[in-house]
Parts: C-alpha cells; structure tokens; sequence
C-alpha cells in the first residue's frame, strides 16, 4: 500500500505486534531461505523437497519389486509390504506428482503471463511449509515402525480401528488433510494469479497452455481436495473418537467411503496430469519450430476434461455392485471423456507434422509423453468397459494403466519440463548427451516393468499381494519388470549425475537457448528477483517468438490486420467479457512503475513457516495428548497475529 | 489491515481496484473461490447426513430429541447477524465510522449468542442420551453442526479482529474490503446454516428409527 | 414485424423486464415498453431503495431483506407444524431455503450488484457440488433398494 493513490487516503494507522526475532532482510544464508515470499525460490523449494521424495517413494518401489521378482519370497513380511505399497502410493501421488508440478507452477506462471510475483506470496510461502511439514509428518510413521496400511485410497472400514488398530492410518489421515489444506491454499493463490495479474494485453485466450492448464488444475484442486478431506476427517473422527461414520457396526457403509474417495480421486488423477499436459504443450511447440497446433481445441479440451472428470468416479466401483443403471452411466461417462484426451493427442500430432524437430532432450521426453500415455489412455477405456473391467478390477492390469498414465504420462512430462526450464532457472544447460541417455534408459526400463504388468493381469495375478505361489507361472514376468525397475532407478542416477556434472561445468545457456516462444525466456536466466523490469505488453499468442520473428505474424494470423475485431452481434450484452477485453491498457500496471525504483515487491516473512508448523503440532495433538494441541493453537495464533499485523513492507526511511 | 494478505492493490477514485487484469480485487476473487471451496466441504457433509438419515440402528433418533422452537430462534439470531454485517459493511464504506464499529460488535454479539444456543443444543442432547458416539444420526449430526460452530467461531474472532481495527482507525472507508470478505465468509456461514436448518432440523424432525 | 418485438421486448439491447441495474455509472434508461412510462415511477422508487449511488444497496433495502428473510423463517416453522402437508413438506421446505439462500448471496453478499464474475464461480462451484452430490445420493438410494 505503499503506491500513492489519489483516492481518500490517509496514512495507514499501524497495529503493531512485538517481534520475537527481526524481520530478515538479508538475501542471502538459511534465514533467506526460511522466510522468502519470492516464488521462483519457493519453487525451487518445492522441486528439491518433492525430488527426495521421489526418491524415497522410489526406493519403497524397489523394495517390493525386490520382494516379487521371485515366487515365495520371504524377504519382506505382508505387514510390511503393506505399508510399502501405501506409502508409495500415497509419496507418488501426493508428495511427488502434485508438488512437483506446483514447484513448475511456482517458477512459471508468474513468468508466463507476465508479473512479478504471485497474488498472495506470503500465502505462496505458507503453501510450501504446510507441505513441507505435512509430508515430513507422514513419513515420521516410518520411524516409529508403523506406517500407514491401508492402500492409497484407504478404503473403510479396512482401515478402521476395529480391522486397524495401529497408529498408522491416523498418521496418513491428519497427514493427508495437512497436506490438503497447502493443496488448497497453493490452488486459490494461483487461481487469482492467473485471472488477475496478466501483463496487459494477454486476454484468456492467448494465455499459453501451460497457464491454462495450471488454472484448470487449480479449480480442480480447490473444489476436489475439500471432498478428501471430509473423508479424512469423517474416518479421523471415528478412528480417534469413536463415531460410526465408518463403523459398519453401527449402520456405517463402506460403499459410502468408496464414493467419497472417488469423488475426490477422479478430479485428483487429472490434477495429476493435466498440469503435464500444459508442460508437453509448451515442449512440443519450441522444438517442432512452428506454433501449437489447434489451441483453442486444446484448451477448451483441458477445460471439458476438468468439468467430465467430476462425472466419472464410479467406474472405480464397477464391481462393487451398483447396478445396471449406474454402472452403464458410469461406463458411458468414461469413454466420453477419453474424447477430449484424444483431441489432445492429436493435437499435438499435429503440432509436430510437419515441423522441422529438434530431437532435443526435452523433446525426447516429451514424445514419449505422448506414446506412454496414448497407451495408458488405451487401457483405460478397456476398462471403462463394465464386463472387461471386472476381469481387469484389482489385477496387474490396472497397475499397469495408471503407472502408464501417472510415469509413463506426469513423470515423463516432468522430466521433459526440468530439461527444457533447467537452463531458465539456472542459468546453465544441462548436459544433452547425458540427458539422452537418461532418457533412453528410462524409457526403456519403464517399458520393461509395466508392459509385462498388462499380462500379469489377464493373467489374473492380482495386485497389492506380497508373495505369489510357484506354479502360478508369473516368475519370468516378475523378474523382467523387477529388471526395469531397476533401470528406471538407474536411470533416476544419470539424472542426478547429470546434474551435478552440469553444475560442475556451468555451459552458459544464455536468455534464450531453445528459441522459446513465452514470456519467460525475454528475461535473463536466472531471472532477476523481480522478473520483468518492465511489464511486457501481449498482442499475440507466442507473443516472444513472434517479436523476433515479425515475418511469420502474417503466415499464422491471416486474418490479424484485416480490420476491427468484430464482436459477435449480441455481446453488448455481456459486459464483462466486453470490459476484459478492452480493459487492457497499460495504465492498469501503475504508472510508477517504470524504472527499477518503483518496483515493488514484498518484504520476507518468517510467519508462514510458524503458522505451518503450529497447524502440523495441533495435528501431532490430535494423535497424542491435548496439550500438544494447546501448544500448536498458540504457535498457529502467534503465526495468524503476526501475519496479520504484518505490513508487506516496512515503511522505508524516505530516501527518494 | 491491508497487510493481511500481503497483496497489492490500487485503487482509483472510486475505490475500484485498477492494478488487476479483470479489475476484480485480488481477495474478494480469493474469498469466492474459498466458498466454492468451501461449498464443497460442506456438501460432503451434508450429502453424508442425508445418505445415513433414518438409518441408525438404535435411538435416540431425531423425532425423540430435536427442538424447533428453539433452533428458529437461533436460526432468526444467525439471519440477523448477517443483516447486522451487511449494515457494518455499508456504513464502514460510507466513513461513518461509529455506525460501522457498531454494527461489527453486533455482528460479534449476535454470532455468540448463536454459539451459546449451540453449547446449550450439544449439552442437552448429551443429557438425554445423544452424542456422536451413539448412533448415526449423533454421529453426522454433531460433527456436521460441530464443524459448522468451528466456521462461526472463527468468524467471531476474525470480526473481533476487525471491530478493534475500525476503533482504532485502521479500518475505514478506503480498506473496507478488508470487512467486505470477512462479511463474505460471515454470510456464506449464514446460507450453510440455512441449509442444515432445513435439512436437519425441519425436514428430518419428524425422523424415527429405520423403516425395517 | 421483428421490430414489433425489438420494441416490445427491448430497449437499447436490453429486454425491459430486465431488473434495474444499480452500478451508479450506468446510465439511467428510459422506460418503455409494454407499460409505458406507467412503471417510472415504481422503477424510481426502486432504485432509491437500491442503488442510491453505491454500489450497495442501502441500509434501508437490507432491513427490507432481512425483514423478508425473517419472514419466510416463521412461515417455515409454521408450515412445520402443519401436518396437512404430508409429502409436500419437503419440497416446501427447499423452495424456501432456496428462497432464503438466493436474497442472502444476491443482495447480502452484493451477488447482485457485483460485477459478474463472482456471480460465475459461485454458480459454477455450486453446479458441481449440486450435481454430483445428488448424483451421489441417487447412486445410494439405488444401490440400498437393490440390495433389499
Ligand atoms: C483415457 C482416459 C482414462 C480412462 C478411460 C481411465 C479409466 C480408468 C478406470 C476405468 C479405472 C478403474 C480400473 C479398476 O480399478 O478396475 C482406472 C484406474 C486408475 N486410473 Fe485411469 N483412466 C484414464 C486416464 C487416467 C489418467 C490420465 C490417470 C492419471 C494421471 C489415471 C489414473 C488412474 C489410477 C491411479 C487408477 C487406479 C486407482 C486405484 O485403483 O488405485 N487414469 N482408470
Ligand atoms: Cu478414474
């Protein structure tokens, strides 16, 4: 509030709040790090943090390939692999997938459309220590020997006290509605982001895909999460206080569970893919040297996906017997929404025909994307078929389906995305001849583990056993996959070498080194804390790339100078769109803005980091004692208070 | 105030926010999207309560225990309270300041009187013999009215919060946005209760045990 | 002919049945229409309720609803207690907590007076919750006969 502004003002009256420790100024050091509010470094933070999750969730992963490459193995105990197969769900879904593609929405949305930060960066912060402490809360259950085992959807009342009486689904219940509420939060911030701080002139419709893609994503977030959390907490309460939501007992239905998970668990598979969907969007384009091909189809796709993804849940509950009726519904649902996903994938097909490629890395990745997950895409609509998917329900085969959509799709995009931003967020190339191999061998060892895992499944193996018999035939099978495993993990390796070599090496990428085609490559590599030293002004889609390609303006906009835009006879009457259209003039980024001086950004704060971690103790207290929770509402209130006595800035001593 | 949720914005004349590309306020589009957030959190719950109605195994069931008269009038309180936010917010805007403070108070009064009957519901029933661990109307009952009290409790707080704000000055006319989403969340807490008032209370009073 | 209609049914690109609009920069339409200028004066009075040069309506209009509100709070009570009604009690019962929930998001939370936007995503948000929660509750329903 410091921008002068001509209304009724006057000097804001400051309520003050003592101060423990010192507002840190400093940009450098731990304390830099703790209270940032700037989003490209709680981007990085979100990228490391969920990359050692990865490689926890990964090395669970191992162990139960290890377990299954032989029949009768007697190397880890049911119990046992029981928790590992839930712990690496549960990692995968919720520690991995999601916050790595919140580590990319963090580094580029600001940077694509054009602003200097998020709306809210202290809440941004406040996302990423929830998730922190969430995800650290969870996986302490390790410690204490008694993970979570109820599978990643926890169904009821298996994972109820009377079948479950150990403490570790309650560690995955409070840890999962910690880890919901930074979802909520990162997905309101971006949501108001996205709306409200485009640069002038980029309307809705010449937002890149990636942008969109992540505001889609973020209503998903918003409206999906609270669904888990009411089960998690219907479940917590029965658990720690003894209702009956769960308790069949007592009336409880556990169908009731399933639909409330689904409910939530569809939307949430598209929150998982979709942000990989924008990331291959942007891949694709650069490298094919031509623009997207069809974006309005493959927004208004990402769209429909997001809105039909909410009416499919059941054809996870085909054999739980809910009759003709529904499951036909439910069928007939699921196939059409595998409409949409296919006009993605041709999509980009056709973004590609007729390009002249470059086989770079990211582009490698970002290929196979679409080939992983067009087959991931296959199995699925087999079972979206009512009587095929009772043959396929809880085998191999749907193991095999998601690991092709969620690896094969998300994570595959995820690697294509940090080679293709790495030279934009560092400042230095990573090592393309390695890459290449990483990606080979990934490629490879992934097709190695889940391909066979279709067979296993007609084949009737089911999945979550922790041992099979001899005669069963399903050895050789088992041990190829265990195989690709283990190149996958390699694979995983070679990332790693990749990056330390590179830093080592530090090859310059320059501001530009793909021939990028969105606002973020414009500005240095590393970018400067605050982005854009001037907001850009948008007239087109790609609106870098055709700045340095004038010439080719003509060749892709035919219709571009052939007069006004006319509006469609009757949007008089739609005054908003009309207004956001036209709203877009300069004078809306402040007129005070030009130099560097007049650049403002937030101060850092260290309150987000204590609210998250009073709201993880008042979560320990509920598993514990009440005084633990007493304890975490006063650090949550000493976070709240602060906060909000906070000003964004200090006032500055008047130098100018 | 404005600090609160560190964002940045600039207003014009008219008290319209002008650094945004809709024109919208940054929290004003952040507190209706948490609704619709929020409308789905309830809706579970809700949608729970009405998958279990008349579906518990042993009483008391609702018909033995629920009170009308009594919820009408908390319900009448909550409904006034939001009138009482509605008028704060108008008068913070207009600059009258004393007006504002007061209707905040109000506001303030009005939802503890609200939570006070809720105190006073939850004891009860646990003295005729209701409580979560009962069956499963006391079940969804409590927990979906309980996290409903939560709602309105920290509304009680953020509101005390802002009336001490405008007695000191740091809430006027110029940052009323900052009363304008707490009034939000206070309504919207309003319709929930509208909601379960209908759905607990008037619809399901009649509710004996299960139809088998 | 189509300018009949045009005339009956609009005024400038908008139908006259439209509700006043009460944003203080728009431009105060003439009345015509099927009643002529016979609806001025109630149109007048009207927006002195409502719009008086805000952007909210004034503290009066929101006695007005609250008192409405009130209102339709007894005669929900009282129908309550009317065991005539039998298996129209539960529609009555939504119609008038729907009733009640649009004057509060209208006119309490400005749904009505605000720009749109708002107004679109609470819909939407609503539509979905609506949706697959009755959608929900069908599939139980159906799946609990079935069973019996
Ligand atoms: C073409 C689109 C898709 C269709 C038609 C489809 C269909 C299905 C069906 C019918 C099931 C239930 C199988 C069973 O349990 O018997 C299923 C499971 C699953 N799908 Fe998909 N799917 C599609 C895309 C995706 C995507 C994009 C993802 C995630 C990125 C995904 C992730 C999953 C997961 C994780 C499961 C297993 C859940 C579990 O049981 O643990 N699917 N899919
Ligand atoms: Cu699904």
């Amino acid at each position: 509030m410091q921008t002068t502004h001509p209304g009724p003002s006057r000097e804001p009256i400051s309520l003050s709040f003592p101060r423990i420790i010192p507002r840190p100024k400093s940009e450098y050091g731990i304390w830099s790090w703790i209270s940032t509010v700037d989003h490209k470094r709680i981007g990085t933070l979100y990228a490391v943090t969920s990359f050692f999750w990865f490689l926890v969730g990964g090395i669970e992963a191992l162990l139960m390939r290890v377990q299954l490459s032989q029949a009768d193995s007697t190397l880890i105990d049911p119990e046992m692999f029981n928790q590992l197969f839930t712990m690496h769900g549960t990692t995968m879904v919720f520690l991995v997938v999601m916050p790595l593609s919140a580590a990319f929405f963090n580094w580029l949305i600001p940077l694509q459309i054009g602003a200097r930060d998020v709306a809210f960066p202290r809440l941004n912060a406040l996302s990423f220590w929830i998730f922190l402490f969430g995800s650290l809360f969870l996986n302490f259950s390790w410690l204490i020997g008694d993970a979570p085992n109820g599978g990643w959807f926890g169904y009821a009342p298996n994972s109820h006290v009377a079948f479950n009486p150990t403490n570790g689904m309650n560690f995955w219940v409070i840890g999962l509605n910690i880890l919901g509420v930074a979802s909520i939060a990162a997905g309101l911030n971006f949501i108001v982001t996205i709306l409200n701080m485009r640069a002038p002139g980029m309307s809705l419709t010449k937002m890149p895909v990636f942008t969109w893609m992540t505001f889609v994503t973020s209503v998903l977030i918003v409206l999906a999460l609270p669904v888990l959390t009411v089960a998690l907490i219907q479940l917590q309460v029965d658990r720690l206080y003894g209702t009956h939501f769960y308790n069949t007992a007592a009336g409880g239905d556990p169908v009731l569970w399933q639909h409330v998970f689904w409910l939530f668990g569809h939307p949430e598979v598209y929150i998982l893919i979709l942000p990989a969907m924008g990331i291959v969007s942007e891949i694709l384009p650069v490298f094919s040297r031509k623009p997207l091909f069809g974006y309005s189809f493959l927004v208004f796709a990402g769209v429909a996906i997001g809105f039909m993804g909410w009416f499919v849940w059941s054809h996870h509950m085909f054999t739980v017997g809910l009759g003709p009726a529904a499951n036909s519904a439910f069928a007939i649902s699921t196939m059409a929404i595998a409409i949409p996903t296919g006009i993605k994938i041709f999509n980009w097909i056709g973004t590609m025909w007729g390009g002249s490629i470059r086989f770079s890395t990211a582009m490698l990745f970002a290929i196979s994307f679409i080939a992983m997950f067009t087959i991931g895409g296959l199995s699925g609509v087999m079972h979206a078929s009512v009587p095929s998917d009772a043959q396929q329900q809880d085998t191999y085969f749907v193991v095999a389906h998601f690991h092709y959509v969620l690896f094969g799709g998300a994570i595959m995009a995820i690697f294509g995305g940090i080679y293709f931003w790495w030279p934009k967020t560092t400042g230095y190339m990573l090592s393309e001849k390695l890459g290449i191999i990483n990606w080979l061998i990934m490629l490879i060892g992934f097709n190695l583990q889940f391909a066979p895992q279709h067979w296993l499944g007609l084949d009737g193996m089911p999945r979550r056993i922790f041992t099979y018999a001899e005669n069963m035939g399903w050895e050789n099978t088992n041990m190829i996959a265990s195989a690709g495993g283990f190149l996958m993990a390699f694979s995983v390796l070679l990332f790693m070498i990749n990056v330390v070599y590179s830093a080592r090496k530090r090859v310059p990428a320059g501001d530009d080194p793909w021939d990028g085609r969105t606002l973020e490559w414009s500005i240095s590599s590393p970018p400067p804390h605050y982005n854009f030293e001037k907001i850009p002004n948008v007239e087109h889609r790609d609106d870098f790339w055709f700045t340095k390609h004038p010439e080719l303006i003509a060749e892709y906009y035919h219709d571009e100078h052939s007069g006004e835009l006319t509006a469609p006879s009757g949007a008089q009457f739609d005054d908003d769109v009309a207004e956001e259209e036209d709203e877009h003039s300069e004078e809306h980024h402040g007129d005070d803005e030009h130099g560097h001086g007049g650049i403002h950004l937030p101060d850092m704060s260290y309150y987000p980091i204590i609210l998250a971690a009073g709201l993880t103790i008042v979560g320990a207290g509920l598993m514990t004692a009440v005084p633990v929770i007493v304890i975490g509402t006063i650090v949550l209130l000493w976070g709240l208070l602060g906060w909000s006595f906070e000003p964004v800035n200090d006032p500055v001593p008047d130098s100018h | 105030m404005a600090a609160a949720t560190g964002t940045y914005e600039i207003k014009n004349e008219h008290g319209e926010v002008i650094n945004t590309s809709t024109g919208l306020s940054n929290k004003k589009l952040l507190m209706w999207s948490f609704l619709g957030s929020d409308v789905m959190f309830f809706g579970s719950f809700i949608a729970t309560y009405l998958v279990y109605r008349n579906r518990s195994l042993v009483g008391p069931y609702p018909a033995d225990i629920l009170d009308i008269p009594i919820t009408s009038v908390s319900t009448f309180v909550l409904l006034m309270s939001s009138l009482a936010m509605v008028l704060a917010l108008s008068y913070i805007q207009q600059g009258r300041q004393k007006m504002g403070t007061f209707w905040i108070f109000s506001v303030v009064v009005l939802g503890a009187i609200f939570l006070l009957f809720q105190v006073y519901e939850f004891n009860h029933f646990g003295q005729v013999g209701l409580t979560p661990r009962t069956n499963l109307f006391g079940t969804t009952f409590f927990i979906l009215t309980g996290l409903h009290g939560a709602h309105v409790t920290l509304g009680v707080l953020w509101l005390i919060f802002l009336g001490f704000g405008s007695i000191k000055g740091s809430l006027r006319a110029d940052n009323a946005i900052d009363l304008e989403i707490a009034g939000l969340y206070w309504h919207f807490v309003d319709i929930v209760w509208i909601v379960i008032f209908t759905v607990i209370y008037l619809i399901s009073a009649r509710d004996v045990g299960p139809p088998g | 002919m189509s300018n009949f209609w045009n005339k009956l049914l609009y005024h400038e690109g908008r139908g006259w049945w439209d509700l006043p609009r009460t944003q203080w920069q728009d431009p105060n339409p003439q009345m015509e229409g099927p009643f002529g200028h016979g609806i001025a004066p109630i149109k007048r009075t009207w927006e002195i309720i409502t719009a008086a040069n805000y952007h909210h309506g004034t503290p009066w209009f929101y006695v007005l609803i609250g008192a409405i509100l009130s209102i339709i709070t007894i005669v929900e009570v009282w129908a309550f207690t009317w065991e005539t009604l039998g298996g129209l009690l539960i529609p009555l019962m939504l119609v008038l907590s729907l009733a009640k929930f649009i004057l509060v998001v209208g006119f309490f939370m400005h749904l009505k007076f605000d720009r749109k936007y708002y107004a679109w995503i609470f819909t939407a948000c609503m539509i979905i919750g609506i949706g697959i929660f009755v959608a929900l509750l069908l599939l139980l329903e159906y799946g609990n006969q079935t069973q019996q």
